[in-house]
């Protein structure tokens, strides 16, 4: 029997249309560096991008993370604190040790231990109390944001908690150092990136956030294990700070209370730059990293030219992101 | 082409050779079209035939690619965006157009708030709103929210805002897809009351016993041409459905295969207790189709969430092919092979931001893993089957399901059901709002799967459905277990009686026939 | 642990409040100072404290109340509980943000109390009965003074500054003023916030961006921290030389160790706020007559007077 209308049998299209909405991004990631470019002669140098992708990158893991929790419908505010708490707790953890284990590859390792078990039982925290608790999530991971900071303001004594020379020596080249002159966070972003963006499209667990964030009633009625699945999204993003936590410590060997600062709104700004929707049903983790690097080169080119003055600094920043995300609108209007 | 009762009327709203086309698709071809002060004009047809197009631009929200309107005796351009309103012509959605979490009186004034000095006047507000309210006889309270009205309080509180607004043209799109019968009535004696009071009103349903009932004239509109405006009296619902499709439409309902009583009995249900469950029992037989009576509201739902494990059951017991089973979450009734298909396609059934296949796997997802990633290739394949075998139609896969007709989006939420390949399928209104041609096909998947031998509930407020399909029917009043009818009994009167409360019990022996 | 000290100090306090009802001629005196959110302003936090435990054992009849706010607001609803709820005598504060705060300490002023403000200059004239500050011109005229010492032919030079507030354009006029007329280029100047991570990255960009720079002028120690470590990782620490400011001890120790990258650090000390407390104590306690105000010189921390600047205790 036939149904007079003007829709035919569905047929499966493989075929991606390339519209404003998946190269937007892209764009104006490409804007900028013809930008950079111009401005400067070493913009494209090996030290120049090494040295922004090697800085975005604690950015990077979070907005990963960060990807995720908006993608499933949920907001983490509290990540900029939560890594300066990690960072706080590594450091102390290390010092500690020295006493006992001396100053060895072993207090680093644990360390890092430490300061991954720390990012995943604040995530857990965070996702219990979302999910278990029926609290916003705004609200909660704005209190915990509260906590961490002045936790480790406490933890700091108010002043800024240093690693201890010796083991921050040993500790320096996983920032420094690399595998065939790409530095390690570099690397480890990359890493991170991929798994995210293989989870995201390749695993039920990927559906499965971008279900619940569309609709979690329609998750529910799917037999969607709705609120594990965004205490999971949750504990991966507190994970994931600890991860770039790692990288961040041997940078300076150094905490305190302005550590993580505005992070999360970095880190958030990145996601939505790159794609995703704030309001979840849809995220693409590939965009997130496009959104990082967007964001890390903006501040670069800022410091690659003097014509704009410092002070107008955030104007730039601002027109940036606002044009990132118009591109995506493209022309749909017309 | 007549109007026998006063064709001497000047329309009010005419539109004259009106085609529009999206782009390079033409959905309408050269419409006439017009509504009199006092008269009721159905527009009928099958999905995807044009009407919602018609509508929208007789209430401007789209312009036509060519032709006129004339409202009131003039050639006008018609305001985008609702602004005709102001000039009296008031477009009631499908999909009610109310904000949920507002006060029955903030959305009657929405818009045109009665103001002094600035400031609202909520005092004034609320006692026009419950004058509106009380010339419609609708009690509703006008400081409730939105929210917690019933589908067709929201629809009268619809009304009461385009009688504030002075309507002189009502448009109405599907009022009665959601309602009871009662309730159905209910929206009838009001129609009725406004066109006595001069309103025009333009209609469409899918119900053609309705039109007969309530319109003066009909349109039937078929892949965007206009077949014929008739006047009712002219008409049968056969001869109706007839022009809407273009072909004789004979058998609507497939014959019943005889049910067989020696057939073991699959599901059984003892004195199950829920919110809005009380003390419900019955037993459902493989292949058979068990109907699910009662009016909206009744607590059908509420009895099909409790047994899958969707809402917690406070007492009694469910067995499944003689186990015990006490489901606290849907994957498990997944997995025990119980599928329930909510009434709620749009707001439970389906991510409509999402193509076809992600909806299509998503209750089954796990079956699409290999070694713990997904393997699209299988879900594509699901999804050829599903297309295939439910007559899915859609532009192309990646199209966001929202923007399929709602035929198409209950038969891909069928075959989302049915990827779990489920003995047991709960159908909650799976005909809700789609047309006669689509309805036929369901019908016909129905019977098909009880031929099988898998178990069906069939949950449904179009008592000619329940009566068509169904090997026995429950009647749910209030929760609890009115009757069960089956055989001769069935039948819509005496439905009607149990529904309503005014026969109860008696065949409480046959509940576990 | 500090905050045990301060839980200490806040007993001591609260117990002293007790009998401060009873006797008439004892004092009560309010500082108020923003929350420790860097270095400096951790160092103002644990020098006000440490103060007020030293002061309150010598004058048994002073009682200090002490807050720390975290930004303008907070510390406006400070000093107004102080004012209604503690009935205060003399207030020594240290304005997070001078301008939004000159009306509410005005109102102080007016209700007859005593009024010490350190550091930060407020936007009228005449409210405070004392001012307490470091010499900002003159850290930034020291500093202009070292690098046309060290650097006689001139030479290629970058700024990292602080954050866009008065202080820190007092400081980079006075500082250009200075290097006026000689040979040294300023590249480029670029805000680094006082903070550790953004010293990092502004002095990597600046590497990345001006193959030749002789010296570098980070302003504060925290920012000098970020931009050794980009140095360092370019490998360019043999060409050029950075000098910070406030006087952290890690920077201090460096300087005293006789560091080529970082030569001298000019001081700008956060025991200022002692100073003030001091001050307003002995006014407000033995009726010793102290307006105007005093200026705290800014001095240059060489190798060979480092070791005067070492303070094991202090956690800054």
């Amino acid at each position: 029997m036939s149904v007079s209308a003007p829709e035919v049998p569905a047929k499966p299209a493989r075929g991606m249309r390339i519209d404003f909405k998946t190269v937007g991004p892209l764009l104006a990631l490409v804007l900028l560096v013809l930008l950079g470019i111009s401005l400067n002669e070493n913009f494209l140098s090996y030290n120049n991008i090494t040295n922004v992708l090697a800085r975005s990158s604690f950015i990077g893991i979070i907005a990963i993370g960060a990807t995720f929790v908006i993608t499933a419908g949920g907001l983490d505010l509290s990540v900029g604190s939560m890594a300066a708490v990690v960072a706080g707790v590594m450091i102390i953890v290390m010092n500690a040790l020295i006493p006992s284990m001396g100053v060895s590859v072993g207090v680093v390792l644990i360390g890092m231990l430490a300061g991954l078990a720390v990012g995943g039982a604040a995530g857990i925290g965070n996702g219990l109390m979302v999910t278990r608790g029926r609290i916003e999530a705004f609200i909660v991971t704005l209190g915990t944001m509260g906590i961490f900071r002045s936790l480790v303001t406490f933890l700091a004594d108010g002043g800024t908690l240093s690693l201890n020379f010796n083991v921050a020596d040993l500790y320096r080249p996983v920032y420094y150092n690399g595998i065939l002159g790409v530095p390690w966070p570099i690397i480890v972003f990359a890493l991170v990136a991929i798994g995210g963006e293989i989870v995201m499209r390749r695993t039920a667990f990927g559906r499965y956030c971008a279900a619940i964030g569309s609709s979690e009633q329609v998750s529910r009625y799917s037999s969607i294990n709705v609120d594990n699945v965004r205490l999971i999204t949750y504990i991966v993003q507190g994970i994931l700070v600890g991860v770039a936590v790692l990288l961040y410590v041997p940078r300076l060997g150094s905490a305190s209370s302005t550590t993580g600062v505005l992070w999360e709104l970095e880190a958030i700004a990145a996601v939505i730059i790159g794609g995703t929707t704030l309001k979840g049903g849809y995220g693409r983790i590939w965009g997130t990293v496009v959104g990082v690097i967007i964001l890390g080169l903006i501040g670069n080119i800022l410091n690659l030219q003097s014509f704009i003055s410092p002070y107008l600094n955030g104007a730039f920043q601002g027109v940036i992101i606002i044009l990132a995300v118009l591109l995506q609108r493209g022309r749909r209007a017309a | 082409m007549s109007d026998p009762q006063d064709s001497a009327v000047r329309p009010i709203l005419a539109a004259h050779r009106i085609s529009k086309s999206f782009g390079e698709i033409p959905v309408l071809f050269s419409i006439d079209f017009d509504v009199r002060p006092g008269e009721v004009h159905a527009i009928i047809g099958e999905n995807g035939a044009g009407k919602s197009t018609l509508i929208k631009i007789l209430s401007g929200i789209e312009q036509p690619t060519s032709g006129t309107i004339e409202y009131d005796g003039q050639t006008v351009t018609l305001p985008p965006n609702g602004q005709a309103e102001a000039m009296g012509i008031v477009l009631i959605h499908q999909e009610l157009n109310l904000a949920e979490d507002l006060t029955v009186a903030d959305s009657i004034f929405l818009g045109r708030e009665l103001k002094r000095y600035g400031f609202l006047q909520s005092g004034e507000m609320r006692r026009r709103a419950a004058e509106i309210l009380d010339t419609l006889h609708v009690h509703v309270d006008p400081d409730a929210r939105i929210r917690s009205l019933s589908i067709a309080d929201k629809q009268m509180v619809e009304i009461a805002k385009a009688i504030s607004r002075d309507a002189r043209v009502l448009i109405m799109d599907e009022p009665t897809a959601v309602l009871s019968v009662g309730e159905t009535q209910t929206l009838f004696d009001q129609i009725r009351r406004l066109t006595a009071r001069g309103v025009a009103v333009v209609f469409i349903s899918h119900k053609l016993d309705e039109i007969m009932q309530l319109a003066q004239r009909v349109t039937v509109l078929r892949d965007g041409q206009l077949i014929a405006t008739v006047g009712t009296e002219a008409l049968t619902p056969d001869s109706i459905a007839q022009m809407m499709v273009g072909r004789e439409l004979s058998n609507l309902y497939p014959p019943k295969h005889e049910p067989d009583v020696d057939a073991p009995v699959v599901l059984s249900v003892r004195h199950l207790s829920a919110p809005g469950v009380h003390d419900i029992s019955f037993d459902l037989r493989k292949g058979e189709i068990l109907g699910f009576a009662g009016l909206i509201g009744s607590g059908r739902t509420a009895i099909a969430e409790a047994v899958v494990g969707l809402a917690r059951r406070s007492e009694g017991e469910v067995e499944l092919e003689g186990k015990p089973v006490n489901f606290t979450r849907v994957a498990q009734s997944v997995d025990a092979g119980i599928a329930y298909m909510t009434k709620d396609r749009k707001g439970k059934g389906l991510l409509l931001n999402m193509g076809l296949r992600p909806n299509l796997t998503l209750l089954t997802l796990k079956r699409h893993l290999r070694m713990g990633f997904l393997d699209s290739a299988s879900e594509e394949r699901a999804l050829e089957r599903s297309v295939r075998r439910f007559d899915i139609r859609a532009r192309d896969a990646s199209v966001a399901v929202g923007r399929l007709s709602g035929g198409n989006q209950q038969k891909l939420m069928l075959g989302k059901t049915m990827e779990s390949e489920p003995d047991i399928i709960i159908m909650d209104e799976p005909t809700r709002g789609i047309d006669v041609g689509t309805k036929q096909q369901i019908y016909h998947i129905i019977a098909a799967l009880a031929a099988e031998g898998k178990s069906i509930i069939l949950i449904s407020s179009e008592l000619q459905e329940v009566i068509g399909l169904s090997h026995r029917v429950a009647v749910i009043r209030t929760g609890r277990l009115a009757g069960v009818l089956e055989g001769a009994e069935i039948a819509e009167e005496e439905i009607m009686r149990y529904a309503a409360g005014i026969k109860q019990g008696g065949h409480n022996e046959r509940i576990s026939a | 642990m500090k905050l045990i000290k301060t839980l200490l100090a806040a007993t001591v306090l609260a117990g002293a409040l007790g009998g401060a009802a009873i006797a008439q001629d004892k004092v009560t005196i309010g500082v108020s100072v923003p929350a420790a959110d860097h270095g400096w302003t951790g160092g103002v936090n644990y020098f006000a404290q440490q103060t007020i435990d030293r002061l309150s054992k010598v004058y048994p009849d002073a009682t200090f109340v002490f807050a720390s706010a975290a930004d303008a607001p907070k510390q406006i609803a400070d000093i107004e509980d102080m004012v209604s709820t503690r009935n205060i005598d003399a207030l020594v504060i240290l304005p997070g943000d001078p301008d939004a705060m000159t009306s509410a300490i005005k109102q102080v002023k007016d209700a007859g109390k005593f009024v010490t403000v350190v550091d930060r200059q407020l936007s009228i004239d005449g409210v405070e009965d004392l001012y307490v500050a470091g010499d900002n011109p003159g850290l930034g005229t020291n500093t202009a003074n070292y690098f046309k010492e060290a650097m006689p032919d001139g030479g290629n030079i970058v700024v990292l500054r602080g954050l866009p507030i008065p202080i820190d354009q007092q400081r980079v006029d006075a500082f250009m003023a200075g290097i006026e007329g000689t040979n040294i280029k300023v590249l480029d100047d670029e805000f680094a916030n006082w903070n550790r991570d953004d010293g990092f990255k502004v002095m990597q960009d600046f590497l990345t961006r001006f193959p030749d720079i002789k010296g570098v002028w980070a302003q504060d120690d925290d920012t000098a921290v970020g931009a050794i470590e980009a140095i360092k990782q370019a490998g360019r620490e043999d060409e050029m030389f950075i000098v910070g400011g406030a006087g952290m001890q890690q920077m201090i120790q460096r300087v005293a160790d006789g560091d080529k990258l970082m030569p001298v650090d000019v001081s700008y000390n956060p025991a200022m706020i002692s100073t003030a407390i001091e001050l307003t104590t002995a006014h407000a306690v033995g009726g010793v007559p102290v307006s105007g105000r005093y200026i705290l010189e800014s001095t240059l921390i060489t190798q060979e007077n480092a070791s005067e600047f070492l303070d094991e205790e202090s956690p800054f």
